[in-house]
């Protein structure tokens, strides 16, 4: 058999694989592409039976309308900003405690660790009505103070103080040692010498917090009334009108405004959202 | 207490120690340790412990009574709230759908998961596109996905097309029954199914080549390699995926809420999302925290069960 041949048998033998991974790649970004397909689509086609795949005519237009049915450049700001303060509450509170869990070690850390990381097993659902009533108690309600701060401390910081102690745990002893000899106290063995050395897993446990804190929907729902102050989530639920049904077209065009920026951090920091959220995959 | 501090304080010549002048005594070197950990780790600890002390015990306690809204009272009706749970007949279906879901999408959602991590565990080209394929849903926020969906199984919508090409007429998707259960499971699983993939995708290729070697040399086939070999070297990862699953899936939410609504009636309705109803709907607070205290017990059970099996499953004990 010459050289050839045998490379084309080879392709040949790959058609069965490359057929079912495009079948289930179709499964997968279908979706994706029938939102984006509607989004350009005016109502009328978007309603059409059997349905068109490229819209006859690009309605642009849908996307302007996302902006002037509602407040959604302010609702995606209200997105990017509470996920913004989520991730700087968690790195806050569970950098420090995953540090001091794998390399300071008082008296107890065990028990503080299994306690910390309880938290994993509290379901958000299970504990939405009395989180609301003690927001409402303190007056949070409409405001992004709940949806920051009990997220922060109940959801997300367990994992992150459990990627950030793995993360500290793998490092040598050797270190600290010569940190001690070389008279650095405390803080600064931490601050200059280990939190550089943990600069990935800060990454993967910022990936985990931001992707829960923009995925959220049952917190910003029952905490935030006004629209001015809803992220995006609960927004896109909210393009409808209520004699006609569904704005379909405007509905999917929000949607792909919503997944457009996403997509782009992946393709910049594939490698760390991947790391990210299999780490954080502790809680998905 | 570490071995190090431990030994010093036993071997008091140690010369190398004892210069040193901010720690002149392992005493005292201990009590700043501590105090240094304790300081780290107060802000995280404390938060976690009002909050979900105000969770935990503020459900719990609210579950034990009746919570008139708009007169502003709370009565103490002791176990009432869970006699009615028990006794609801609306439960069944609940209940039923939920454990549908728990099971589903836990056994399946794994299965999936590894069959795709086998399947893109290959050197082909262009295989670096199809597992982003596979991982983009992972990104889109839920609502996104599940609006997304409830378009395509709208009434003289995509699915039903396509269907139609192929003979198929127009299917009832979203009128409840197993049909609607079917759909937001396939829904269910697609969104995150990327991120289990990776998990075992990463498992995969940390099994040692050696292994594999060996057992080719040993002329085992490729089911033997994958049943003998591969299977007990990636069980931790099994392990962990099928938990996930089980603790993820008692919270299919946003689909039941965007699509059916509960309905028709609450034949689509499921745990988590009753407890919204009852809570913000219905504004029955303290039936909605017996709910919920039901869901917390059913998923510390469950995961529990499946921590005790691990023994007898999960080959690297140690991990």
């Amino acid at each position: 058999m010459s050289q050839s041949d045998r490379r084309r048998t080879v392709a040949l033998r790959r058609v069965p694989t490359y057929a079912l991974l495009t079948a289930v790649a179709l499964l997968f970004l279908g979706p994706v592409f029938w939102m984006i397909s509607a989004s350009l689509k005016s109502i009328n086609e978007v309603l059409r039976y059997p349905p068109t795949i490229i819209p006859e005519i690009f309605q642009w237009g849908n996307y302007a309308q996302v902006f002037t049915l509602q407040p959604f450049g302010r609702q995606f700001a209200n997105s990017v900003l509470v996920m913004v303060l989520v991730v700087a509450v968690t790195l806050t509170i569970a950098v420090p405690a995953g540090y001091a869990l794998a390399r300071v070690r008082p008296v107890g850390a065990a028990a503080i660790f299994i306690v910390l990381l309880s938290g994993v097993f509290i379901p958000p659902e299970a504990v939405i009505v009395p989180l609301f009533q003690a927001a409402a108690d303190i007056g949070w309600v409409d405001s992004f103070a709940p949806l920051v701060l009990f997220t922060a401390v109940l959801s997300t910081a367990p994992v992150a103080m459990f990627i950030m102690r793995q993360a500290f745990l793998t490092l040598p002893n050797e270190f600290e040692e010569a940190a001690v000899l070389d008279g650095a106290n405390r803080w600064r063995t931490m601050v200059q010498i280990f939190l550089p050395l943990v600069r990935p897993s800060i990454a993967s446990a910022v990936v985990f917090t931001a992707w829960f804190s923009w995925n959220q929907f049952l917190e910003p729902l029952v905490y935030l009334r006004s629209q001015e102050m809803l992220t995006v989530p609960v927004a896109l639920t909210l393009f409808e009108d209520p004699l006609a049904g569904p704005r379909w077209h405007v509905q999917m065009a929000a949607t792909t405004i919503s997944v457009v920026p996403v997509l782009i951090v992946f393709l910049i920091a594939q490698r760390h959202v991947v790391s990210g959220l299999t780490a954080g995959g502790l809680k998905s | 207490m570490s071995l190090r501090s431990a030994t010093s304080a036993a071997v008091p010549g140690r010369r190398s120690r004892a210069p040193q002048p901010r720690s002149n005594s392992p005493r005292r070197r201990e009590l700043g340790r501590n105090a240094f950990g304790y300081a780290l780790l107060a802000p995280q600890t404390l938060g976690f412990l009002v909050v979900g002390i105000i969770a935990v015990g503020g459900v719990v306690q609210l579950s034990l009574t009746r919570v008139n809204v708009l007169a502003g009272t709370r009565e103490f009706v002791g176990l009432d709230n869970y006699t009615r749970l028990f006794s609801d007949p609306d439960m069944v279906v609940v209940l039923a759908n939920t454990f549908f879901f728990v099971f589903v999408l836990s056994i399946a959602g794994t299965i999936v998961a590894l069959a795709l991590a086998l399947l893109l565990n290959q050197q082909l080209p262009g295989i670096n596109f199809f597992r982003a394929a596979i991982f983009i849903p992972a990104l889109v926020t839920t609502v996104a996905w599940v609006l997304v969906w409830r378009f395509i199984l709208q009434p003289q919508g995509l699915l039903d097309s396509l269907l139609s090409v192929v003979g198929i007429g127009q299917l009832p998707w979203l009128r409840g029954g197993w049909l609607t259960l079917g759909a937001f499971a396939v829904i269910q699983l697609t969104k995150n199914v990327g991120i289990n993939m990776m998990i075992f995708l990463a498992a995969l290729q940390a099994v040692p080549s050696e292994l594999m070697d060996a057992a080719r040399v040993d002329g085992a086939g490729r089911w033997q390699r994958f049943r003998n070999v591969v299977l007990p070297q990636i069980s931790p990862a099994i392990l962990m995926v099928f938990m996930l699953m089980v603790s993820g899936s008692f919270r299919v939410f946003e689909l039941v809420l965007l699509i059916t609504n509960g309905g028709p009636g609450n034949q689509t309705s499921v745990l988590a999302f009753e407890i919204y109803r009852q809570a913000f709907r219905l504004n029955d607070v303290g039936y909605a925290a017996a709910l919920a205290v039901f869901l917390f017990a059913l998923v510390l059970a469950l995961t529990g069960i499946i921590w005790q099996l691990r023994r007898k499953l999960v080959f690297h004990e140690s991990e």
